[in-house]
């Protein structure tokens, strides 16, 4: 169970690099759909640092970083490796973003008055990861 | 459970910084730092002696000169590049300040952004400085107030904040001109060592800012000495109030002496409970409870019983799924007691209640800690039945200990908080308005929460403090902070 802030900063990294690198082995596998999924796969890293920095710059030891309002389980949060073809492994990836839009929104609403600006960085991530479904869905 | 990468991998020969040079002390007598999560050895570290302080006070009174005439958007800009470098170093800092203290990650870099902050407002120096005038104040003269700095300051700082205290101070009185001799707690110095690696990389000249470690004898040699203009301290009310304060004035010092605590968190019927929990575990237990800030008297007001059993009941609850372990685990909500002379404190301290007849709810002392050697690890425990004559209700414990008190009303329970000796944070939980003015009001203490279980001030506000919590005049931070390090004087010119 995720129980500090510090979890929760540190799973939404795990899941933005893992999402990326599975982006990343398919735009090798697929050279067709290449740099479409390059791309996504820098903004997600890009929407890591977004996050971090965000909790970086709002952390303090004065109020209740340390607790988060309702434990989350990582279990529930978890990616999958696509397997097959080009339109069989967008569609994991596709389940893949909705399981971090799913983290994004939970994450916001469970870091609500903890650090300034967090919970709407993470709304936002949501809303540009709701967006950028589009264009993987188009490489099905 | 993951671990994440300590910076500090063998034992660190700690020196002073004096004079833009990393320097042997001149002490034979040197003490381990401690690790307290896993009881590695971090470092050795000097005890410090008279020597030290003079060659310190020594460079800092030379390079006083030169500093004072660079000029305050200049001195912003070393700030400027100092807290570049700390944002760089950000997660290496703070995994410094938890191996040798035993606070949490999330605490540590908390504590780091507070430091951070402080640095912050330094670069705002040009405006904070600035003086006042009034033209004619009789018929062609003006007068004005201009603030300059005075010398050489020194600061004393405790081990519970070792990156953030320092940091209270040290920034505004570089900025306004002053130059500095941070002396670290002997049990905390590793995070000073890595601010002042960093100093000396963002290049502020030599003697400008300056460490000296050590336990008494260097503090003793900075109270005495004349070059040493004002003393900014953070430690216990009894040194502080026998030692600092009373040296340091009797030597023609400025003091600001911040002290021991003993905070009370009173909860209204009316309180909002969902979200007062976390802010009292926080309060109470963050950090280990060992912050002049942390929770220690909870009082109940009031006498809705089904009110006041289900708001214990939570609290109990929630304070029992509280996670021990090493701070650079993540998922760690409180780590170790950062020596064992304070476990060994706190726990005499559990004894004195039960043995004055209060009832303990929760047994911090029968916690696991993870795996990890309970030399330093403690558990939080909460005190039910205690009575405001107990010695647990009145003197500053410094662990997580919480003791539940009750009270009829708002009034008894202002009077409990202005009868302690201590003076430095009290809170409120309400839903009334008219309740919570009454408390801001009536009550004697510095720092005020309402529905704020940890009344921290920002870097921008003074860090407020009264009774035994607080000897002196001009507080740290903010605008007291300008004032305490600068003299204001005042010119009247005539041009005939």
């Amino acid at each position: 169970m995720l129980r500090t802030t510090s979890q929760l900063i540190a799973l939404h990294g795990e899941l933005e690099d893992r999402v990326a690198e599975i982006l990343r082995s398919l735009a090798q596998i697929h050279p067709e759909a290449a740099d479409t999924l390059s791309k996504l796969a820098d903004e997600g890293v890009q929407h890591r640092d977004m996050i971090l920095k965000v909790y970086r710059e709002g952390v303090t030891d004065a109020f209740e970083v340390g607790y988060l309002s309702k434990p989350m389980d990582e279990d529930e949060y978890t990616v999958r490796e696509p397997k097959g073809s080009l339109s069989s492994a967008v569609k994991t990836a596709l389940l893949n973003e909705d399981t971090v839009i799913r983290f994004c929104r939970d994450a916001a609403e469970d870091s609500n008055q903890l650090i300034p600006g967090l919970p709407q960085t993470f709304l936002r991530l949501a809303k540009r990861k709701e967006k950028r479904k589009a264009a993987l869905g188009a490489l099905a | 459970m993951v671990v994440l990468d300590e910076p500090i991998k063998g034992v660190l020969d700690v020196r002073n910084y004096i004079d833009g040079e990393w320097v042997e002390s001149g002490s034979e007598e040197y003490r381990e730092a401690v690790n307290p999560a896993t009881m590695r050895p971090l470092a050795r570290v000097p005890m410090g002696c008279t020597e030290d302080v003079e060659a310190a006070v020594d460079a800092a009174q030379e390079a006083f000169p030169a500093w004072r005439r660079t000029t305050p958007l200049t001195r912003a800009r070393y700030f400027f590049r100092l807290k570049d470098l700390l944002e760089q170093h950000f997660e290496e800092v703070s995994r410094v300040c938890t191996m040798e203290h035993g606070k949490t990650i999330d605490e540590s870099r908390g504590e780091v952004r507070r430091g951070i902050e402080n640095v912050e407002v330094a670069t705002g120096i040009p405006s904070l400085m600035m003086g006042y005038n009034l033209e004619d104040i009789s018929t062609g003269i003006d007068e004005a107030a201009i603030k300059q700095p005075l010398g050489v300051f020194a600061c004393i700082a405790p081990f519970n904040f070792p990156f953030m205290v320092p940091l209270w101070f040290m920034p505004i009185a570089v900025a306004t001109g002053n130059t500095y001799i941070i002396k670290p707690s002997p049990w905390t110095p590793l995070s000073m060592v890595k601010l002042m690696e960093l100093v000396d990389e963002a290049g502020f000249p030599p003697g400008v800012i300056n460490m000296v470690h050590g336990d008494v004898e260097p503090v003793q040699a900075i109270l005495e000495h004349p070059g040493v203009k004002g003393v900014s301290f953070v430690g216990s009310s009894k040194i502080g109030r026998d030692v600092i304060y009373r040296e340091a004035a009797s030597h023609g010092k400025r003091v600001q002496a911040q002290c021991s605590a003993k905070n009370f968190l009173v909860i209204m019927p009316d309180a909002d409970v969902e979200s007062t929990v976390p802010g009292l575990l926080s309060s109470f237990f963050g950090n280990a409870g060992q912050r002049c800030l942390a929770g220690a008297n909870l009082v109940m007001v009031g006498d809705d019983e089904k009110f006041i059993d289900g708001f214990l009941g939570k609290v109990q609850r929630a304070t029992q799924g509280i996670r021990i372990g090493y701070g650079l685990e993540e998922g760690v909500q409180m780590g170790p007691l950062q020596a064992v002379p304070r476990k060994q404190r706190v726990m005499d301290y559990i004894e004195k209640g039960v043995d004055e007849g209060a009832s303990l709810m929760l047994d911090g002392r029968k916690y696991d800690c993870g795996g990890y050697p309970r030399d330093c690890f403690l558990g939080p425990s909460i005190f039910q039945g205690v009575q405001p004559n107990m010695t647990i209700a009145k003197e500053e414990i410094f662990g997580p200990v919480m003791s539940v008190l009750h009270a009829g009303d708002l009034g008894d329970a202002i009077g409990m908080v202005n009868a302690s000796n201590y003076g430095n944070a009290a809170s409120i939980f309400t839903g009334s308005g008219k309740a919570a003015r009454r408390f801001q009001y009536e009550v004697e203490c510095g720092n005020v929460g309402v529905n704020i279980g940890t009344v921290a001030p920002m870097a921008f506000f003074p860090f407020s403090g009264m009774k035994d919590s607080f000897y002196g005049d001009l507080h740290g931070q903010g605008r007291d902070a300008v004032d305490f390090f600068t003299e204001r004087k005042v010119v009247i010119q005539r041009w005939p």
